[in-house]
């Protein structure tokens, strides 16, 4: 295993109690934004949901930072739980506390930090997000895209290496949902973290994502993993091709080659 | 004073750090001097870039200076992202909900109770209307809906109805024929019990049980579609709640909770026949004398009272799931208030009841 790797996910089953995917495969890197794409129903948040240690795979083994969130000891399992932020689709912000409360919630439970220490400590993060003058409001006092930072300073609280974000974008408008994208390129470039994002938002993907995988709902396996510009301007196949463009979906063949034949074209981006 | 920052800032060793140290600190004053040693840090988390913010912030307080050295920049790169200024108040003191005055709590609370008696009038005068219109067109009613409700509030509760209603005869008997055999008249208590689970016990029992039931339940299927804008829906497709969830509750509700109430009753009687039959006195007496003391009255009486009940425990259970407030903890609230409410409203009514009953010698 390559030494910058953070995330090794290696021949998974996913799903509950029959697979939705089988044997997916990939590894994340150090430092970089990786999505994870596929259309609805397709088991991206499954797949999430194991690798963030919710509910275990049928099968394979996840390893974050060499620990093992399934099958291994459980002090592994906490080592391994404890080096990643998660923020879910909802924001799933507790609505009986205010936001800093919010925030300072794991700080509570993890450290041994004084009181003031605490609350200095989320009040930093609220502000990293843009939102400590908000601090003492309730959830239900915010928009949907201040919830949805508020619970990224809440899975920062704790400097994670990692941070997961589900369906960040989901029901934002695009400034709102583009702020979003610059915050979390820039507690990449600061805080140093990995960001694993599971979106189908492709203005968001081009915005942030340096690697993407792409999951298939009919062939129940990962069906292509690149940058986007090049699964956009390369294609391996018809359903990526179909994603990229915006195509509407008459299930498009995973194993039928992208048409036009792809032009081998390697993106400026990539060409840096 | 001079400090020198750990090599790994991180909330392990910040949270001892920051209690050795903030006792000194808090002494410095004007004309002092902190200086901050950060050659030998290494590592540095947000626990770390609080501790050097908080260093800052007392010097801006306090009036001491800060000499740092910082060679790989950890004290300058936290400088640079937040803004010490910004953090000059005690952030956990600041809350503007906990802090109101007592006087302002009040206030709140009394135009809390005042919007509340307006949306429950507001509630009961569009269901009064909703009612009023079926009549007309009777069509409007969701027969299919009425009818499932029907079966939960009803036939799914027969088990525990017919449970807590036997109990309530066996225990009834047991406690009045202790004191009856002192004056040899224990045939008497068949009676009690009869009068006692027509008129009263029957109906209260009963909507007791449906109010836990299905007035929660209610409260908490209504309220959690309000949360996710179901009831919008249903307005944007000129389907008002109160026809098409409301009403059939309510109907089924009220139309279910004098069946269940002779369920109750009945079972009742069979648990105090047990009681009567072991101490002696002819299962025969007791049916004789619970017959004579069930007298129509009481019986029309005693199904009125199941009928009302029914009516309130409905209302007051949709009436909270349509008022619940759009959180998840606002479900759980809209729950617990239509027991409270509904348990309030039986026994005023079971009050009022007994008033009038007394005033028409019924």
């Amino acid at each position: 295993m390559p030494e910058d790797t953070v995330i090794a996910v290696e021949h998974v089953d996913a799903g509950y109690d029959t697979p939705v995917l089988e044997s997916v495969s990939f590894t994340v890197r150090k430092g970089e934004v990786f999505v994870i794409l596929g259309g609805s129903g397709c088991g991206k948040s499954t797949l999430l949901k194991h690798i963030i240690g919710l509910n275990p795979p049928l099968g394979g083994e996840i390893r974050i930072m060499g620990d093992r969130i399934f099958g291994g000891a459980p002090a592994e399992r906490e080592r391994a739980m404890r080096r990643f932020g998660v923020t879910y689709q909802s924001g799933a912000l507790f609505g009986s506390m205010t936001l800093l409360e919010n925030v300072c919630l794991p700080l509570e439970s993890f450290t041994d930090l004084p009181h003031d220490a605490r609350y200095l400590v989320a009040e930093m993060k609220l502000e990293q997000v843009g939102l400590k003058e908000y601090a003492s409001y309730f959830p239900s006092d915010l928009s949907g895209g201040m919830k949805k930072r508020a619970a990224i300073a809440r899975a920062m609280a704790l400097d994670p290496a990692i941070l997961f974000l589900d369906e960040p974008s989901a029901g934002l408008d695009p400034v709102t949902s583009a702020g979003l994208d610059r915050l979390i390129l820039r507690l990449r470039d600061t805080q140093g973290v990995t960001v694993v994002m599971v979106t189908h938002e492709l203005a968001s993907i081009f915005a942030v994502a340096d690697r993407c995988i792409m999951l298939d709902k009919k062939t129940r396996s990962l069906i292509a993993e690149g940058s986007p510009a090049r699964l956009r301007d390369c294609p391996p196949n018809a359903a990526v091709q179909a994603f990229f463009n915006r195509e509407a979906e008459t299930a498009p063949d995973p194993q039928r080659p992208a048409s036009p034949s792809c032009p081998n074209l390697v993106s400026p981006k990539e060409s840096l | 004073m001079t400090l020198t920052l750990p090599e790994t800032c991180s909330s392990e060793r910040v949270a001892a750090f920051w209690r050795q140290v903030m006792p000194d600190v808090a002494r410095l004053g004007a004309g002092d001097t902190l200086t901050l040693d950060a050659r030998s840090v290494t590592v540095c988390d947000g626990a770390g870039e609080a501790l050097i913010v908080e260093l800052y912030r007392r010097s801006a307080q306090q009036g001491f200076a800060v000499a740092c050295q910082d060679p790989d920049k950890f004290v300058t790169r936290t400088l640079g992202l937040f803004d010490v200024a910004r953090f000059t108040e005690d952030p956990s003191t600041v809350n503007p909900i906990r802090n109101t005055h007592t006087s302002e709590q009040l206030g709140q609370a009394v135009v809390h109770i005042y919007d509340d008696v307006c949306d429950q009038l507001a509630f009961l005068g569009e269901t009064a209307v909703s009612a009023f219109s079926l009549l007309v067109r009777p069509g409007r009613l969701r027969l299919r809906d009425t009818m499932l409700h029907f079966e939960r509030a009803g036939i799914d509760a027969l088990p525990i109805v017919l449970l807590i209603g036997f109990l309530l005869g066996l225990i009834l008997a047991f406690m009045s024929a202790t004191s009856f055999r002192q004056f040899g008249v224990e045939v008497y208590v068949a009676d009690l019990i009869a009068i006692g689970l027509f008129r009263e016990l029957g109906p209260l029992i009963t909507a007791i049980i449906l109010a836990g039931r299905s007035g929660s339940a209610f409260a908490a299927e209504i309220g959690t579609m309000k949360v996710n804008e179901e009831i919008d829906a249903l307005t944007t497709f000129d389907l008002p709640p109160i026809t098409f969830l409301t009403l059939p509750r309510v109907i089924a509700d009220t139309l279910v909770m004098p069946i269940l109430s002779m369920f109750a009753i009945l079972a009742g009687l069979f648990g105090g026949v047990l009681v009567l039959v072991s101490i002696g006195v002819p299962a025969v007496t007791y049916w004789q004398h619970v017959i004579a003391a069930s007298s129509l009255g009481n019986i029309f009486f005693g199904l009125l009272k199941a009928l009302v009940f029914g009516l309130l425990v409905g209302l007051v259970g949709c009436s909270h799931g349509l008022h619940t407030s759009r959180t998840a903890d606002g479900v759980g609230r809209a729950a617990t208030a239509a027991v409270v409410g509904s348990l309030v409203l039986i026994t005023v009514s079971d009050g009022i009841f007994a008033v009038l009953s007394f005033i028409l010698g019924i």
